[in-house]
């Protein structure tokens, strides 16, 4: 699904990324872990298109999505959320949700003004099932509640909320639980594990607890300075012992 | 006038209070709606109708234009830039005679539907057309911010990261923001020259784009009411102030100087201690169906 082939990219004299290359299945949830500054969210902002490569190819379904915009690259199917939650302030959670969906009508002035019926009657789809994601999310008692309102926890659940309305084919998840307490961590790798069972999406995860990485990913690839320390399943992740001493602090 | 002000103060609302785009240069849109239109009456001699189309159109095309820099520059960066953008538009007007009459300005500009009416209703009459004109511009942006459009912009102006991630072109909605608000500035502009029938540059200078920036700060941003009845205030406070002049024994220089003042400590006053205006921005609420067995 995902390719990524030789990635490189440098602040400075500093290697963020040293030749790194992965594939991503579909239908899987892939976990990405490494320790402080090993370039984690660096290959997601280099994937997502918010920075540029130095080097290096990365394949989208197919298809050489490098050089294309952030916005270009969502289109394509390929969503990120952020490691710190953005929640636009005055927008409320109900109409966060419904700026992410995806088939969506009256966005452009003319459309809004003109074809207000066929408009509304996607909204209304569209509310449908946004109404079902805050469900599972547990954010259904927030719904009019300005999504600046919302505590971090919250504001995380939302992030998943609006890249489940945009229906990608493959999302990245940037420390979906950093800042969560420990009960709504596993509330969250629930709503994403069922979420992802239910429409087939391939996920790809940045995470630092060893134990929410082992319950839900298929398979785990470690980075240590930019560069592939080790990959496998989790389960062979937690024997190597490059990646013990590296990353868990040794034992 | 006051509808006149309550037009561009919503064509400025859209832009600042919806897109977050901070423009300076607001008096461009007015300055250019009412050139064009009135350029296109006295000159052209088309159909009255057709020079407001033209007003508003060419002043979009401007909107569109200046929302380009909003590709590469930082919001404060642009603002700086609308501010000397529409300076240049009005020294060209200043300096280009052969097309504006330079500082003579635009003479003689007709009137629409004058010969229907006596020299003492006429003003009646245009009054209804402008509150026509605000009340239909009213109810159209409100459908506008209402709709998958709106909530595009707003989330724009709130995070742009964001939107891009989520797939939005936030170019292109930006853009269509400034086509919007500059149509509105440009048929305020349009309105504006037509009634008073003599338009120079005198009357496009920043200190306009000023007022109006008043006029949403205490009126209440994100808020299409809110521009309307930030006018209202601003604009009753300026001309009742002129009759004071006439029981009060202070020149008209230092009236204007005082009156100034005074819309300044407005300004201070509402920012530090009612940011959002008189009235706030509208939350969003969704009607939702009830489901059975609720």
């Amino acid at each position: 699904m995902l390719k990524i082939k030789d990635l490189q990219k440098n602040f400075g004299s500093l290697r963020a990324l040293d030749r790194v290359s992965l594939e991503v299945e579909g239908d899987s949830i892939f976990g990405l872990i490494g320790p402080n500054g090993s370039g984690k969210t660096t290959l997601f902002n280099v994937v997502s298109g918010f920075y540029e490569k130095d080097g290096g190819e990365i394949l989208f379904k197919g298809e050489r999505v490098d050089g294309l915009t952030p916005d270009g690259i969502a289109r394509k199917g390929l969503c990120r959320t952020f490691q710190i939650a953005k929640a636009p302030e005055k927008l409320t959670v109900l109409e966060n949700m419904m700026l992410a969906a995806k088939e969506q009508r009256g966005e452009n002035p003319f459309s809004a003004l003109f074809t207000r019926r066929r408009t509304a009657r996607v909204e209304r789809e569209n509310l449908d099932r946004a109404m079902e994601l805050l469900e599972v999310l547990q954010l259904v008692d927030l719904k009019n509640e300005y999504a600046g309102d919302l505590s971090g926890g919250q504001k995380k659940l939302l992030s998943l909320g609006r890249v489940f309305m945009l229906q990608p084919d493959m999302i990245l998840l940037d420390e979906p639980t950093a800042g969560v307490n420990p009960t709504l961590t596993m509330q969250l790798m629930k709503a994403i594990k069922e979420l992802q069972q239910r429409e087939h999406k391939s996920v790809f995860i940045i995470e630092h607890s060893m134990k929410v990485i082992s319950s839900i990913c298929d398979k785990v690839y470690v980075l240590n300075f930019g560069k592939k320390m080790a990959e496998g399943t989790p389960a062979e992740i937690q024997k190597n012992e490059k990646v013990l001493e590296a990353y868990l602090g040794g034992a | 006038m006051v509808g006149i002000y309550g037009l561009l103060a919503m064509s400025l609302n859209f832009q600042v209070g919806f897109a977050g785009l901070i423009n300076f240069g607001q008096v461009a849109f007015f300055c250019i709606g009412a050139y064009t239109s009135s350029l296109l009456a006295t000159k052209v001699g088309i159909p009255l109708p057709f020079c407001f189309a033209g007003g508003m159109v060419i002043s979009g095309l401007f909107g569109y234009l200046m929302s380009i820099p909003t590709r590469s520059l930082k919001s404060d960066y642009w603002a700086i830039a609308t501010l000397a953008t529409a300076e240049v538009i009005r020294l060209i007007a200043l300096n280009e005679g052969w097309l504006t009459g330079g500082p003579f300005g635009v003479m003689t500009i007709p009137q629409p539907f004058q010969f229907l009416f006596s020299r003492d209703s006429y003003p009646l009459f245009y009054l209804v057309l402008v509150l026509i004109c605000v009340l239909l511009i009213y109810f159209a942006l409100s459908l506008l911010s209402d709709s998958p459009f709106g909530r595009d912009v707003k989330a724009i102006r709130d995070d742009e990261e964001l939107c891009l991630s989520l797939g939005k072109n936030t170019r292109q909605i930006k853009l269509q923001a400034m086509v919007v608000a500059g149509m509105v500035g440009g048929l305020a502009g349009a309105l504006f020259a037509h009634y008073i029938t003599f338009i120079s540059p005198e009357n496009f200078r920043p200190i306009e784009t000023f007022l109006m920036w008043a006029m949403i700060i205490v009126g209440g941003r994100g808020n299409h009411a809110g521009a309307i009845l930030g006018a209202v205030i601003i604009q009753l406070f300026n001309v009742s102030t002129r009759f004071i002049g006439e029981y009060v024994s202070l020149s008209p220089d230092v009236m204007a100087s005082l009156r100034m003042l005074i819309i300044g400590l407005l300004i201070i006053l509402f920012i530090s201690y009612r940011p959002e205006g008189l009235i706030k921005e509208k939350k969003k609420v969704y009607y939702l169906k009830r489901r059975d067995g609720e």
